[in-house]
């Protein structure tokens, strides 16, 4: 099936032999990020500008007001990557953009901005997956081994992915309705806490002393599929029941019973892949690998089992350009460039991006 | 004109089509109009890269670039306005951004009125040498005030057939098309101190709440 190890792939030198320099470009929801990453593997630089004091008024991102922040700061952002890294855009190998998924007014912003930046410096140009940015900002800080498997968490993305080889992905579990990060949103919203909840939640539940109980979905036996939308509705009905009776439930016991619901199916799904598919680790990645109620979790049951987990610091689990460039390099590595008519893909395929 | 004179490039992507032009000095070397619905971000740089080589020159000839900063297509301003901003960067050349208002009336005389077409029986109008003051704006077609219609008013652009038909005034022609007008204002703007290409969009986001608000709690008594 893995028809191309890593030992056969050739490193691509750069122009003139040395370090490769690759510059990236992320826009594809509320932040606005270009960093500078060499080799594949150390950020120079990784400038994020994010939107969320401008949405929080909305209670989530509004796709219009994103692309006009976009394009405000884009080649500004740029700029200062290029400044702070102290690299020539001369001195660049090649420009990566994040080609999809995402809100597609915001993915053209950066997409047309990466374009005629490598266009006038003649560089070549990579599209990126944005999972596969989320699994590869782990490469910036840690030594990968494959197989593995990613839990891929975030507020559009909740994935079980099954990565055989470098840059070769299936993807073996999804939700059917929420992604994780939705569903603390809108509960977030329902225990009137801001926008995005995530942390609200993971700090609510854990000063909790005691949990409200709420179901679990695990679908069918042999699924590694996620949902959880009934989840969020059993919390409203929870909430609703009991203020009709006049006994309104204490948002920490709520916050914890829906963390503890989301961590248990979570943390049994990804454990059972691990052991299905062989993996030599578990990757977390993605916005919600920031909560700490599902990092220990994930935490006890690998040691359990003896594998390692990999998550990456704070800062490389939210939306950034540094894990774009990271998974760049494996398309660059391949010489696997993009043309310049190349489409922001809102809904891009992650097993289509394999190299 | 001197071979060495800098080019000119610009562009505009605020309607249902892509379009450049290429200047050296008064000279046109090359136009380009194609219309599109959508797809403008994928063909922008292409075709932008066509016309160099059609004329035999590189992006490195460039000297200065004009673009087309709406107002018009929200998406549209943004690709355009994006892929200047980072040719500008990569060429290390000076941005302008032209307002396509600006660019219905260049070369044009006396009074007259500049006429964009936008959703929903509106346009987007702006007043040059005009009695009235009229600022860059976007107006209800059927409520445009009428004490604008000046003797001698000509109104020029995409939506004059409706907007000189409600005021009685009389329309003209462009004297450039779009992207010929955007590069030769901006050939002739001062590039000391002026800022990066931003949009015009003229109209605020439409941005609400989100539709899913809190639950209700009924009241238990």
């Amino acid at each position: 099936m893995n028809e191309q190890s890593n030992e056969a792939v050739s490193v691509r030198p750069n122009r003139d032999g040395g370090p490769v320099y690759i510059l990236a470009v992320e826009t594809s929801c509320d932040e606005t990020s270009v960093a500078i990453v060499r080799d594949g593997k150390d950020i120079l630089t990784n400038v994020v500008s994010s939107q969320i004091e401008t949405h929080q008024r909305f209670g989530g991102v509004v796709p219009e007001v994103a692309s006009r922040k976009h394009v405000e700061s884009i080649t500004w952002i740029i700029e200062e990557a290029l400044d702070k890294a102290n690299v020539k855009p001369t001195e660049l190998a090649a420009v990566a953009v994040t080609q999809g998924p995402g809100l597609v007014g915001s993915l053209l912003v950066g997409m047309v901005a990466a374009k005629a930046l490598a266009c006038s410096l003649e560089l070549p140009l990579i599209g990126v997956h944005h999972i596969a940015g989320h699994i590869y900002a782990n490469q910036l800080v840690n030594e990968l081994e494959y197989p593995f498997v990613a839990l891929v968490v975030s507020g559009g993305h909740t994935e079980l992915v099954f990565v055989e080889a470098e840059g070769r992905f299936r993807i073996i579990g999804q939700t059917r309705d929420d992604a994780v990060g939705e569903a603390y949103d809108k509960v977030a919203r329902a225990l009137k806490l801001p926008y995005p909840g995530g942390p609200h939640i993971d700090r609510l539940a854990h000063e909790a002393r005691e949990a409200v109980t709420l179901p679990r979905a695990w679908l069918e036996p042999d699924s590694y599929d996620f949902s959880f939308s009934g989840l969020k509705s059993a919390v409203l009905a929870a909430l609703n029941q009991a203020a009709m009776k006049g006994q309104p439930l204490a948002p920490e016991a709520v916050a914890k019973g829906f963390q503890d619901s989301v961590i248990d199916v979570l943390v049994e799904k990804a454990l059972r892949a691990v052991r299905a598919y062989g993996a030599k680790q578990l990757i977390l990645a993605g916005g919600v690998a920031a909560n700490k109620g599902l990092r220990a979790a994930l935490e006890a049951r690998c040691a359990e089992v003896g594998v390692p987990l990999l998550a990456p610091p704070l800062s490389l689990c939210t939306d950034n350009a540094a894990m774009i460039a990271a998974a760049a390099f494996l398309k660059y590595r391949r010489g696997q460039f993009a043309p310049f008519d190349m489409k922001a893909e809102p809904l891009l395929k992650l097993e289509a991006w394999s190299v | 004109m001197p071979s060495d004179t800098p080019l000119v490039l610009g562009f505009d992507t605020s309607g249902s089509y892509c379009a450049a032009a290429l200047l050296r000095g008064d000279e046109s070397l090359a136009t380009r109009h194609e219309d599109m619905g959508r797809g403008q971000a994928e063909r922008l740089m292409p075709m932008l890269e066509e016309m160099l080589a059609e004329v035999g020159v590189d992006w490195r000839d460039l000297g200065r670039i004009g673009v087309g900063v709406g107002p018009g297509n929200f998406t549209g301003v943004r690709i355009s306005v994006s892929a200047a901003r980072g040719l500008a960067l990569g060429l290390d050349v000076p941005a302008l951004g032209v307002s396509l208002l600006d660019a219905a009336v260049w070369a044009s005389d006396g009074p007259c009125l500049a006429c964009l077409s936008a959703p929903r029986d509106r346009a987007y109008v702006q007043g040059y040498h005009t009695a009235a003051s009229i600022p860059a704006q976007l107006h209800d077609i059927a409520t445009l005030p009428t004490h604008w219609a000046e003797p001698g008013l000509t109104c020029i652009g995409p939506a004059s057939d409706p907007v000189a038909e409600h005021l009685g005034a009389d329309i003209a022609p462009a004297a450039f098309s779009p992207a010929s007008a955007i590069a030769r204002i901006a050939a002739q703007r001062d590039v000391d101190g002026a800022p990066s290409p931003a949009p015009l969009y003229l109209r605020e986001a439409d941005a609400a709440p989100s539709r899913e608000g809190a639950p209700v709690i009924l009241d238990a008594r």
